[in-house]
């Protein structure tokens, strides 16, 4: 081999991983773009609340327990194991805002119906998401009198029945407990209620 | 020169574990353990008023429905509460089956007792609405209180025109 070919071997050696990360580069908005374009789903992140932390800042930000406002918007979530579609209900800063994916429902944010939703469904995480799966309830937390995180529309509890409360360990829940903290949500598997999620702390 | 480099290293070592130690506090969950912050609502029994009832079930004996009762989950929520039947005035004639104690929630509106009623059958428990509103005569705490007012601003938690005899 003649010292020019050397040369342009040796050129061609360097220009081969810029050329493959510049085609990888090119490749991933492309594919996202054709998959998102497929579920006809973007993640919005529109007008979120800010999180509140304990009971002052949760009456501040969403009202009293039980009021209009918390069972204002309706989504469907289809578990995976039974084929079940639960219908459930919260509150109306959490979602119903029109979106390509959801109608018009009053809402005010595109963070649980839209953005979460979205996210788990688009990552193929929906197989996770099993029986047991609502929302709203006017009810206290079990055995107490002080008022749930339900009661407010901010609480939503997912595969129920596979992730019993006072476990401390999730089955698989876990698979998208992310998307969830990722979008302003606090997972109560940090305190031994893996089914539990809910848009608030100290709580 | 060497004196120099040494405390460079050790000041880039210093500043890396201080900003470590930020980041990992900020990172870290506000309440890393169960606290119940919200406020303890006090019992409402209704004494006095006529309230109506979801029925759960009958049982003779408060163990029977202690035991039923802890098989019946509504996920992290309060669900049903163990009653005896006498608690409530009307209610033995209602229910049509022998037993103290009952499994109750009641409520003032029909709205809140259909609404808690549709839940527990979504969880898979018996639930009926008795179809008469009963007296209640004091006694253990039912789960009045967990419904929303009509006025549309928070839980109902005094009595309406329909609760009051």
């Amino acid at each position: 081999m003649g010292f020019t070919e050397r040369l342009r071997e040796r050129r061609r050696r360097r220009r081969l991983p810029i050329a493959v990360a510049t085609g990888v580069l090119m490749l991933v908005p492309l594919t996202l773009g054709w998959h998102w374009q497929k579920a006809g789903w973007r993640d919005m992140h529109y007008n979120y609340p800010s999180t509140p932390t304990g009971y002052s800042q949760i009456v501040n930000r969403f009202g009293q327990p039980c009021n209009a406002n918390a069972s204002a918007i309706s989504m469907s979530w289809r578990a995976a194991d039974n084929g079940v579609t639960y219908t459930f209900r919260f509150h109306k800063k959490l979602g119903g805002y029109p979106t390509a994916m959801v109608p018009n429902k009053g809402g005010r944010s595109t963070n649980l119906d839209n953005d979460v939703y979205g996210h788990i469904q688009n990552d193929h995480l929906g197989q996770y998401a099993k029986s047991g799966i609502w929302g709203y309830y006017c009810r206290y937390i079990k055995n107490t009198t002080t008022w749930s995180t339900h009661a407010w529309g901010i609480a939503v509890d997912i595969s129920a029945a596979y992730e019993p409360q006072g476990s401390c360990t999730s089955t698989v829940n876990r698979n998208f407990a992310h998307v969830f903290r990722n979008h302003g949500w606090r997972w109560g598997l940090d305190f031994c209620d893996p089914m539990h999620f809910q848009y608030a702390f100290g709580y | 020169m060497r004196k120099l480099i040494v405390m460079l290293v050790g000041l880039s070592g210093a500043a890396l574990i201080a900003v470590g130690a930020v980041t990992a506090a900020g990172s870290a969950s506000p309440d890393g353990r169960l606290t119940i912050a919200g406020p303890t609502m006090k019992p409402d029994t209704g004494a006095g008023e006529l309230l109506l009832v979801v029925l759960g079930g009958v049982f003779g004996s408060r163990e029977e429905a202690e035991a039923a009762n802890a098989q019946m989950t509504f996920g992290d929520v309060q669900g049903y509460y163990v009653v005896p039947v006498a608690q409530f005035q009307g209610f033995r004639e209602q229910i049509g089956a022998p037993g103290d104690f009952a499994l109750v929630s009641v409520f003032r509106t029909e709205t809140g007792a259909q609404e808690f009623a549709a839940a527990a059958q979504m969880f898979g428990h018996p639930a009926t609405v008795l179809p008469t509103r009963v007296r209640s005569l004091g006694g253990l705490y039912a789960g009045l209180g967990q419904e929303a007012s009509p006025s549309g601003e928070g839980p109902l938690t005094g009595p309406i025109p329909a609760s009051l005899p």
